[in-house]
């Protein structure tokens, strides 16, 4: 029930910040209405970045502890995190195209790092996909998870000295965002859908948690179900059988 | 004998008998060779016939070339042992994991240098390219780029091992962790064909060492969890 | 306003796609746990003598 309320409070809060950013905040002076963006775009990217330290956190517990909690809050992650890329970048791409006159700009370092880091937890939760056994998805997620986490702060830094070492940036720097004509207004509407995405993905992520840790149920009373299946089986027939043979357990 | 010795000579012992099963006969290398030759073919065919054309882009398309040809020898690192359950055994000697690790790359490295060399060869005289004042620069990068490359080449190796969709797996999860290595190693390319013209060579070879070592305790500290499964 | 479009595009996407995000998680949440329960009474009930 507080997770429901949570919710409610995470919808209230996006259409609240919605609204402030989309129609209470004038227009900027460089940039125009596109501007609007950046409040969804950073708040997206932020959540992005922070869902996936949650996962490399919860693989690092994961090979620690080897309790398999901890990989359900990595796969939370995860799943939350590829979903914040990808709404990262799709606000990147529409604030780029009338700011830039480009969706795509080689030389934005953010950019093409935010596209690596979707391409590497799609990859983790490929992986995930297609490894059955619980224990062995969960380490080889955990250890692949951290070195993708490792590999993040170097492709940044590749990226940066890649078009940084003798040219300079001649485009808009959404840093700039924070002082423009009218800087208090712009503070909160970035601030506020900070806060509503926040509490939004806290939401997802408990819900994603809750999903991951029933299916595993699921899986463990699989195999246990096997178990009485073949036993039911084994009952059926005049002759009672007590225990099954292992052979009919295995299959 | 002190640990790290121990170490080593259980790594180079797994190395050599790699290089054994390669020269007893399973030619791997080879084909692998023609394969990354024939991709530099059809890069030609793609972008030519224009020769300047192609030299301006040859040390991407070199690399590129390395990638796919390191992709396919990383691959098959694991698959001598897997065909006949030898990993589980060599899981089972009590030996450090990261001897294991160390012997896996060194075996992935020998490759990718080989691969590398003659690849480097025939960049040049595909794409008319003039080797000749820029050797120890290029074979500097193509030494740390490997290194990096049977780094984090030799880990994922392990991670897709028996798992279903392997071949395309392995590149799914390798291609965007390499995304550095391949970016600082063009770049260092790069500039040592042309001479190092604004002083940059220095900097992407550092980068590509911090790469290397990065990836290497990466991957030597995570791959016995691998081997405990 | 051209920049309108834009704008339009990247708050129905990112809202529209957290909202139908929210909605399939709740979905197969509920599947999930529906599954697990149908599981586990069927679980007791097989193990009851005489079914």
């Amino acid at each position: 029930m507080k997770t429901r309320a949570l919710g409610m409070v995470g919808l209230l809060a996006v259409v609240i910040a919605a609204i402030f950013g989309l129609f209470v905040v004038p227009p900027d002076a460089n940039q125009g209405d596109a501007q609007r963006i950046m409040y969804v775009h950073v708040a997206s990217a932020w959540l992005a970045y922070l869902s996936f330290g949650v996962t490399a956190l919860g693989g690092l517990l994961f090979l620690w502890k080897r309790d398999l909690r901890f990989d359900a809050v990595a796969l939370a992650g995860a799943e939350v995190g590829v979903m914040f890329t990808a709404f990262a970048i799709w606000g990147g791409m529409m604030w780029g195209k009338p700011v830039w006159g480009t969706f795509w700009q080689w030389e934005d370092p953010r950019l093409t790092t935010t596209a690596l880091l979707l391409a590497l937890y799609v990859g983790y939760l490929l992986l995930r996909h297609l490894t059955d056994d619980p224990m062995r998805r969960a380490t080889r997620a955990a250890i692949v998870g951290l070195v993708a986490a490792v590999d993040i702060p170097i492709v940044h830094f590749s990226v940066v000295w890649w078009r940084g070492l003798h040219q300079t940036a001649t485009f808009g720097d959404p840093a700039k965002l924070l002082h423009p004509s009218a800087p208090l207004l712009f503070v909160v509407a970035l601030m506020g859908m900070l806060t509503a995405f926040t509490i939004v993905w806290a939401y997802l992520m408990i819900r994603r948690y809750q999903l991951a840790r029933t299916a595993w149920q699921i899986e463990e009373h699989g195999r246990l179900g096997r178990i009485s299946a073949a036993r039911q089986a084994a009952v059926r027939p005049v002759r009672p059988v007590a225990e099954p043979h292992p052979e009919e357990v295995g299959s | 004998m002190s640990g790290l010795a121990r170490t080593a000579t259980v790594a180079l012992a797994i190395a050599r008998k790699d290089a054994v099963a390669e020269l007893r006969g399973k030619h791997a290398t080879t084909s692998t060779l023609f394969f990354a030759a024939v991709v530099l073919l059809l890069f030609g065919f793609a972008l030519g016939p224009d020769t300047r054309r192609l030299a301006e882009a040859a040390p991407g398309l070199l690399w590129l070339a390395i990638v796919f040809a390191g992709l396919l020898a990383v691959g098959r690192l694991h698959l001598v042992e897997t065909d006949d359950g030898a990993l589980e055994q060599l899981a089972l000697y009590p030996v450090d994991r990261r001897a294991i690790y160390a012997g896996k790359a060194v075996s992935g490295l020998a490759a990718m240098l080989i691969l590398g060399i003659v690849l480097l060869g025939v960049v040049a005289v595909l794409y008319g390219i003039d080797l000749a004042g820029a050797w120890p620069a290029l074979v500097l990068t193509l030494v740390l780029g490997c290194i990096g490359f049977a780094a984090v080449g030799t880990f994922y190796a392990g991670v897709t091992v028996r798992m279903r969709a392997r071949e395309v797996m392995l590149p799914l999860l390798m291609l965007p962790v390499i995304a550095p290595l391949l970016l600082a190693a063009v770049k260092a390319t790069a500039a040592a064909l042309a001479g190092d013209p604004f002083g940059e060579l220095a900097a992407w070879l550092q980068l590509l060492a911090g790469y290397d070592l990065v990836m290497l305790i990466a991957g030597g500290a995570t791959y016995g969890f691998l081997l405990e499964e | 306003m051209n920049d309108a479009l834009f704008v339009i595009a990247g708050y129905g996407v990112i809202l529209g796609g957290l909202a139908v995000y929210a909605v399939t998680l709740a979905r197969r949440l509920r599947a999930a746990r529906e599954e697990s329960l149908r599981i586990r009474r069927d679980a007791r009930q097989g193990s009851e003598p005489g079914r």
